[in-house]
């Protein structure tokens, strides 16, 4: 899978989370939208919701097994979630690995 | 009541599992049962998992098989516990292990991965099934209720974590019900249970009904606003 791949799967999860939040309808979702920082358009239980998502999607439509949660993630300097492009970034690491 | 429900039930082999397990069939429901041994129900909704809960891998690994047979989960029934009674200096450690495994790591893993599933549809109810034990806490049940007291608390949690899904979780104490688990006590221990209910504001043990009734009300879809409730029967608060 490519990182072109990987980034669709992750804004398209966004996007589905957002419909379900009225508030947040409209706004545009791009490789610099802000997660888990200040000027995040989401709290960290959508976070939660959207940690499941992907890898909900990744397991059951692509049958890659990622864990986006565990020690390696909430170790790192730059935490994967800070914006949609780390995180697309640290999922490529993780399937590339596989 | 329950048509197109799918529920899944821990402990589903007998004891208040089964009674429970068996209604929700009457009801129509499709009904998912876990247990250690094989399964005691014939019925064309019923689903048998057999799994040995105190294994938190075995957990996972059955979800994957769960997400892929059933696509949803409505309500979650945590009945499932297992009980040695022992004062705490000489409670064996394995017992201790397999006790906070099937007693509340087993709940939290169960209830966690069966939310994942409610999330798709926005609708779920989580029911821990509790025990008196976690209100009175008895000498020689030192983990068993600090485990039902856990169960509590989780489900206090989660009910905060999941209320945006649609999720509610509560949780169901119940006294003491005429089943195997309540024969396994000591005659000593069964003593001092029959006081302990002889002093309840209602002096008498659960009954079926009593349970089904409280079953009913939490996973009704009508019990939508209420979440992060134990409800203890017999008049313990």
């Amino acid at each position: 899978m490519n990182i072109v791949k990987v980034k669709e799967i992750v804004i398209n999860a966004l996007n589905n989370l957002l419909t379900e939040m009225p508030t947040e309808q409209g706004c545009e979702i791009n490789e610099s939208t802000l997660l888990l920082a200040e000027g995040s358009i989401i709290d960290s239980l959508t976070l939660v919701s959207l940690i499941v998502d992907i890898e909900t999607t990744f397991n059951t439509d692509y049958n890659i097994e990622i864990s986006l949660s565990d020690d390696r993630a909430m170790m790192r300097d730059i935490s994967p979630f800070l914006s949609v492009s780390t995180l697309v970034d640290y999922i490529y690491e993780l399937i590339s690995e596989k | 009541m329950y048509l197109k429900k799918t529920i899944l039930i821990t402990g589903s082999s007998r004891g208040i599992g089964f009674e429970v397990a068996y209604y929700f069939l009457k009801n129509n429901a499709i009904v998912i049962g876990l247990s250690k041994g094989d399964s005691t129900i014939d019925n064309a909704n019923y689903y048998h998992y057999s799994i040995d809960l105190s294994k938190p891998e075995k957990i996972i690994d059955l979800f994957k098989e769960i997400t892929k047979h059933f696509k949803k989960i409505d309500i979650v029934i945590n009945n499932a516990a297992v009980l040695t009674s022992q004062y705490s200096m000489i409670l064996p450690l394995k017992n201790a292990i397999d006790m906070v495994n099937v007693n509340l790591l087993a709940v939290f893993l169960i209830s966690r991965e069966s939310a994942k599933l409610m999330r798709k549809n926005s609708y779920g109810r989580i029911i821990n099934i509790s025990s008196m034990a976690a209100s009175l806490e008895p000498a020689g049940d030192s983990l068993y209720a600090a485990c039902k007291a856990g169960i509590n608390s989780l489900a206090n949690v989660m009910a905060k974590e999941f209320s945006t899904l649609n999720i509610t979780c509560n949780t169901l104490a119940i006294t003491a019900f005429e089943s195997d688990m309540l024969k396994q006590h000591s005659s000593t221990a069964q003593v001092k249970i029959k006081e302990i209910i002889k002093n309840l504001p209602i002096p008498r043990i659960a009954e079926k009904d009593d349970i089904l009734n409280v079953i009913d009300f939490f996973s009704s879809e009508r019990s939508s606003y209420i979440t992060a409730q134990i409800i203890y029967l017999g008049g313990i608060n």
